[in-house]
Order: structure tokens, then sequence, then C-alpha cells
């Protein structure tokens, strides 16, 4: 078979990443056993392997897991509900977004995620300032991506709604909103990974709540296999938020 | 703040300009107002909310001040080495998986999966790997650069027009040729935009590095304010930090964005 | 990495003042910017006892005694200052290469506090109130649980931070009793805003016991012995030159706290006497120890050839 043949195959690039991947680790373990790596700094795979059960019992991972998803669902719920409300304001009185539409845009390309030691002082050190800090992130892609999706609606349903002489509300709920969802989930999905990544980035900055602190805490301790244990752990938990929303807006995003 | 940092512009600009302006203006006075009232009310706990006027003076007494510059001098090396290593091998990295189709199907996913986890945790093993020092900040800065500039190359390279690629093969062209005269200049634009991803990133994961453990940088600076509760210092800084971290961005979007999408 | 290095190296030129001169260099973690204890090396510098001692010295503060350590263990700082002496005893077990070379503080100035409105009059009035400390693992938690132990406390324990934010946490009713160590809160105490209610020597694991010490990296220490021992007679030095009448001392502090000068003085005469911060000797371990074991810090006291390979302090 040729490269550009193998390419098109659906098992062997999944068997050539996945081998790569394990290869990488295997030649890691053999560097560090024979002293190339310095094992104070790099632990071997092998252990880390080993610290993952110690890990997820001692530093009790499913009940830090779980006070990372509320923070991240609560974040995700003020995100939406904030950011779409706005979005429709927005939408609904085009001087109000002529005037603000730039400024959000600006918003979201400020680095945001470093108020908050600004936050630790308003709300203190605690899982609201995590939630807030979530929120702030995550809301300006939510405002502009919903304001994007009313305002793509097509004129067709647009005039469909008007010929049945649907009321302002009912117009919205019944045809702009439906016709938006799939934009509007773009960008919710967005608004919850900026959220995820900075409630685990700020649970880790202050030493306080769920899977960021473990891994501050772990490496505080020297517990070189059990940080990079956790550290893996925290990579799985965004691949999975990563992968179910993808399909969720995937599924959302109409045929063609 | 990716795909949504850019905007379509209010199209009857000239139209409209009178009342935006205005309402801008009023939406100012009204955060000023009630931002002014609440410092002086008293109600919020001592300079949790510090009145304009100092918050001012406390801008301009840092923009005044020599050692803010040697700061931002400092988180300015670390960020630019980031985006030098980082931007550089994710653009070699981001060629490679755009011409390979084998490649890009076998190890793009890990891409896709490492790009959205919050960097600051690989922190502690940036320090044992490069130090308290600028170093493990710079490092810091270049991970988290790598993946969007990787990421939107790949794409960019995948978009090029088949003519323009077989135009340079009927030249003859070696790869070197290849890359400069036919693809870099015909992903201008996905490169410029994931160049302006990654400063984005590449600022934050720098700047919280330096909130975290450093002597030196406007990170340094900010948390610095924070534990020896000098709250309108804090205010100044962060309001500095976002003007120049807006202008970086809007700085590189001009810089390839605008004329480019013309020619598109 | 050499990118970096070079970046590094023409912004040394650009940004630094003075010029590099041929002396040894000493990086330095320090737990928690600004309280007298952890001002040595900074005081030093400012009166020149480091540079006499062809010492420069490369700072960086840290925000507990977990941070300070880590970097020592990973071999990138030569020297840890204020590292809590349980934690440093407990990563020395698990084999971390990290030894102990000089007492930080024996004894603690830490003390608890309440809002000036609060019904709190002493400790035994906190059943079923919060008690701040910083993080847990700390000095501070030690105290904590050592006050609920020794008190008979229902009182519930809760991490607050730096003494920044839980003094916001206080003032805002987020948590009832808050933690500060000198000169954080002075200020406070004499606006009538907060009320002292105990002090770190009121639990026994503080009174007498060396709760934070100088850690060095075990490496570094074999590699360059002299400088290292050069380095401990600077610092005792620059502790000497503290606890002196020159004016130079209060005014450098007063700068470096962003406090007043007359300030600075009543944190040095009334919080931290000259024998709290001794360094020759490691003091109280076995209490020290005892309570470590109950508050599971560490696994067991440490025996006496592991205290000996831990504990090199320079004569």
């Amino acid at each position: 078979m040729t490269a550009a043949a193998l390419g098109k195959s659906r098992i062997f690039p999944l068997f050539l990443g996945l081998g790569t991947l394990v290869a990488a680790i295997l030649l890691i373990e053999i560097l560090i056993r024979i002293g190339a790596i310095n094992r104070f700094i790099v632990p071997m795979p092998s252990e880390i392997a080993e610290s993952i059960p110690r890990v997820i019992v001692e530093e009790n991972v499913p009940a830090r897991f779980w006070l990372t998803i509320k923070e991240a669902f609560w974040a995700s719920i003020l995100v939406t509900v904030v950011g779409v409300g706005l979005g429709a304001l927005l939408h609904r009185v085009q001087l109000l977004r002529l005037a603000t539409e730039t400024w959000i845009a600006a918003l979201a390309s400020a680095p945001t995620v470093l108020m908050y030691p600004l936050f630790l002082v308003i709300f203190g050190r605690n899982a609201i300032t995590i939630v807030m800090m979530g929120f702030v992130a995550g809301l300006p892609p939510v405002i502009l991506k919903t304001i994007e999706g009313l305002a793509g609606t097509r004129r067709v349903l647009v005039n469909v709604g008007r010929s049945f002489k649907l009321t302002q509300t009912q117009m919205f709920w019944k045809i702009l909103f439906p016709a938006a969802m799939p934009t509007i989930f773009v960008g919710v999905r967005l608004g919850l990974i900026f959220a995820l990544i900075n409630i685990v980035g700020v649970e880790f900055l202050i030493n306080f709540g769920g899977l960021g602190q473990l891994i501050n805490e772990l490496a505080e301790r020297y517990d070189l296999a059990g940080t990079y244990a956790a550290i893996c752990f925290v990579i799985l938990v965004s691949v999975i938020v990563f992968e179910i929303t993808e399909r969720i807006e995937r599924w959302l995003r109409p045929a063609g | 703040m990716a795909e949504t940092g850019r905007l379509t512009r209010s199209r009857s600009a000239a139209l409209t300009m009178g009342p935006v302006t205005l309402l801008r203006v009023a939406i100012i006075v009204a955060i000023v107002v009630v931002w002014e009232a609440t410092a002086r009310s008293g109600l919020l706990y001592r300079d949790v909310v510090p009145s304009l006027v100092v918050i001012g003076r406390a801008v301009v007494g840092q923009v005044l001040e020599r050692e803010f510059y040697w700061h931002l001098g400092w988180t300015g090396v670390e960020i630019g080495g980031a985006l030098v290593i980082g931007g550089l091998s994710g653009l070699i990295v981001g060629l490679v998986l755009g011409g390979s189709r084998l490649l890009s199907s076998s190890f793009e996913s890990f891409l896709y999966y490492l790009g959205p986890t919050p960097k600051i945790i690989f922190f502690p093993v940036m320090i044992m790997w490069f130090g308290v020092g600028p170093s493990s900040k710079a490092a810091l800065g270049t991970i988290s650069c790598f993946f969007p500039i990787a990421l939107s190359t790949a794409a960019g390279m995948r978009q090029i027009d088949e003519i323009l690629i077989r135009v340079g093969k009927s030249f003859r062209a070696n790869t070197w040729q290849m890359v400069t005269k036919i693809y870099l200049p015909a992903m201008r634009h996905p490169i410029i935009n994931g160049v302006r991803l990654g400063l984005g990133v590449a600022i934050i994961g720098t700047l919280l590095a330096e909130t975290k453990l450093s002597n030196r940088g406007i990170g340094f600076l900010i948390i610095n304010s924070y534990s020896t509760f000098d709250m309108p210092r804090m205010y100044a800084l962060l309001i500095i930090l976002f003007v120049l971290a807006i202008g970086a961005n809007a700085l590189v979007s001009r810089l390839g964005g605008i004329e480019n999408i013309r020619r598109n | 990495m050499r990118p970096i290095k070079w970046l590094a190296y023409a912004a040394a030129i650009a940004f630094s003042a003075a010029p590099a001169l041929a002396q040894d260099k000493v990086a330095l973690t320090i737990g928690q910017r600004g309280f007298w204890d952890t001002a040595v090396a900074h005081l030093g510098i400012e009166a020149g006892i480091f540079k006499k001692h062809n010492l420069e010295l490369d700072i960086t503060y840290t925000a507990g005694s977990g941070e300070t350590l880590q970097p020592v263990v990973a071999g990138r700082v030569d020297i840890g200052i204020a590292a809590g002496t349980l934690g440093t005893m407990s990563q020395f077990l698990r084999g971390a290469p990290v030894r102990i070379i000089g007492a930080e503080a024996t004894g603690a100035a830490d003390y608890w506090y309440v809002k000036a409105s609060s019904p709190i009059k002493s400790l035994k009035d906190t059943d079923g109130k919060t008690l701040g400390f910083s993080t847990v693992g700390s000095s501070t938690n030690s105290i904590v649980l050592a006050f609920i132990k020794e008190f008979n406390l229902k009182a519930k324990p809760l991490s607050t931070g730096n003494p920044a934010a839980t003094l916001t946490a206080v003032m805002t009713d987020q948590v009832d009793v808050g933690w500060a160590a000198p000169p954080l809160g002075l200020q406070q105490i004499e606006e009538g805003q907060i009320r002292v209610i105990a002090r770190a020597t009121d639990a026994t694991i503080v009174r007498g016991q060396t709760i934070r010490v100088i850690a060095a990296n075990a490496q570094s220490l074999e590699k360059r012995k002299p400088v290292i021992e050069r380095f401990m007679r600077a610092y005792r030095e620059a502790i000497d030159y503290m606890y002196s009448d020159n004016p130079k001392v209060f005014s450098d502090y007063a700068k470096f706290a962003n406090i007043s000068e007359a300030r600075a003085k009543r944190v040095r005469e009334e919080f931290f006497p000259k024998a709290l911060m001794q360094t020759t000797e490691i003091k109280g371990l076995d209490t020290l120890m005892a309570e470590g074991v109950g508050f599971k810090q560490i696994p067991a006291p440490l025996t006496k050839e592991q205290l000996s390979e831990l504990l090199q302090i320079p004569k």
C-alpha cells in the first residue's frame, strides 16, 4: 500500500498514533532506567501508572472530580443564561449592539483570568471565586455567537413567522432561537471549555477546590509520580468534555 | 476566545455614528457614576472598590515608575521567547501534519485533545525542568501557543488551492521552495490567525505562571499588590495589562488580517 | 532551551543596572514576602553583607512551605528559607534530596484575631465557628489543629490563604477567626478594627519549637559546600545586623514591607525576640515529631541515623 492509501484507511492511522505514543512512553521508561533522564525530575511511566490507584483512593479523587464538575456546571449555567440573554438583548436593540459589540470582542481577547487575585479579594478564597472566574472567561464567546446565530436566521423563516402574525416573543422562541441554536451551541461549547480551563487553572493557582488543587498539593509534597498522574487525569477530563460537547455540536448542526 | 474575537464591524458606521457614540458615552458615564458611588458609600470593605481618582493616580504612578518597565521587559522577553519557540515548532508541526494525510489522521487528534487542557497545570513540571526563573514561564508560554499555531497551520495547509500546488510542482520547485513560495504565502491568513490566538494564550500562560512563582514580570507585580493588599495598584496593573493585550491582539489582526481577506 | 537562555541573557544585559561581578550565585526561595523573619536576605543585601561575603542572591518569594521546597527538591534553587520543619522531614522521608542547614523560626509571631465587633473574646468562644489558616500542611495549619486539640474546641478549620486574603475574609464575615503575622494587621489592630484573641505561642507545638527551617538541596550542599557555609555565615551576620542599633534596618524594612518606620520598629521589639531567629539548633524536635505523627504529617519519628543525615547545620 502507498502512504496515501494508508492515510485513507481508518485503522492504520489510529494504530500508528497509539503505537508511537506507546513507543515514546517505553523510550522514556528506558532512558530513566539507564539514568539518561534524571528520575528526581521525571518519574518512570510505570511508577506513574502504579501511583494512579493510590492517588485516586488517598487523595479522594472522586470527590475532587465531583467538586470541579459542580463548579463547571454552575459556571456554564451562568454563562449560558447570562450570555444568551445578553446576546438576545443586543440582537433586539441594534443601537446597544453597535455600541458594545466591539467592546465584548476586545474583552474576549483580554487575559481576564489574571483578575483572579481581584476576585479573591471580592469573593474570598472559595468556590464562588472559582465559579466567577469560569463565568467571566466563558461569557464573551456565548454573547458573540448568540448575536451571530440570531442575526443569521434565514429571511424565509422570518417571513414565514411574519405571515403567521407571530408576536415578538413567539417569533423569538419559535423561529429565531431554534434557527440560531447550532451557532449558539458553538458559543456555549467554547464558553464551557474556557470556563473549565479557568476553573482548573484557578483551583491550581489558589490551591483550593478540586482537580487543580490536587496537582498543586502533590507537587508541593514532592509526590512526583502522583503529580504526573494527576496531570494525566486532568487531561483525561478535558478530553472527555471536549469529545462529548463536540458530539452534541455535530448533532445540532443542520445537515448539509 | 478564538473564533469569536474577530467581528463584523458595523456596516452603516457613518449613519449611526451619532447615537452609537452617544450611547457609548452614556454607558461609560453610568459605570463611572455607579462605581464612584459604591466606592464612596463605604458599603464594601475598604479599598475593594477604590475611587476612580485613586485608581487613575495608581495607573499614572505605574507608568512613570522605572521599575515597572523592568518587569514589563522581562514579561516581554518571556512571551517573545515563547512565541518564537512555540510559534516556529507549531508552524513546522502544522506544515508536516497539513502536508500528510497519514500523519495528520494519526497524530492530529493528540493536538486537538491537548489543545483545550489548562496549560497552567504543567507549571510544577516546568519548574522542575527549567527552574524558578524566566525560562519556566517562557516554557509555559511555549506549550500554550504551540497548539493553536500548529492546528491552524495544519488546517490552513489543507485549504490551499490544489492548482497552486500543481503550479509549483510543474515548476519542479523543491520542498523548501514549495514551503516559502507556495504554502506560506497562500496560508498567511490562517497562520496570522493562529499567531493571534497563540499570542493570547501565551500571554495568559506566561503571566499566570508569573503570579504563581516568580520574582519579576507583570504577573509578579499583580500578585505582589494582592499580598500587600494594594488594591489601587492591582486595578492599575490589570488595566494596563488589558490595554496592552487587547492592543497586541488588534495589531496582529491588523498586520495580517484586513488586506488578506480582500485577496481571498 | 538555548534560545530562551540566549534571550534571557540579552534581557539581563538590557535590563539589569549592575553588571554581573565574579560572585558566587546562590538561588533562594523564601516563604511569604514581607515578614520580619523572611526579610533577612533582603535586608542583608541592602546592607551589603552578602556582597561582602562574595555572594549574589537570586530570591524568589513563594506562597508557602510546599512551594518553597519544590524547587529546592528539583535542584532548581540551592536553598529554601522558611520551609516547614515537618514538611521538610516528610519530603526527606520520601527520598527527596533535601537537607536542613539551619533553623529559621523557633517559636512564631503569628496571631489569630477577630473583627472588633465579634462576640468572640478568646479561643474558648470559638465552638461552631471557623478558624482560618493559610494552606493545608503549613505551620499555621498545624497550629490551628493544635489549638483545637489542646483547648478541646469544636471550631472548624478553614483555609483562607495569605494574611491579606484572610483579612478581607474576616472583615466580610467569610471566616470568624483569621490569622496574620506582623507587620500585617498591625495597622488594623491600632485602628481598633480587629482584636487579637490568640497567639501562635499559645500552642505547645510552637512554644520553643523550631517550626520553620532553612533547607538546601543535597547535591548543591555536596558540590558547593564552601559557598553554602559562607551563605550561612552571611545570613547569621545579617540577623545580627537586624538586631543592631543601625537605623538603616528600620528604614529598609519599612520600605520593603510598605509600612511606617515606627511600625517596623514595633514589629521587631514586640513580636520577634532575637531568640526566635536563631539558626544553629533545631529545637524541640521530639515534641515536634510527636505532634507531626499525630497530625499525620510524618509517618513516624525520624531515627537517629535519619536525623544525622537530614540535619547538616554548618558551624
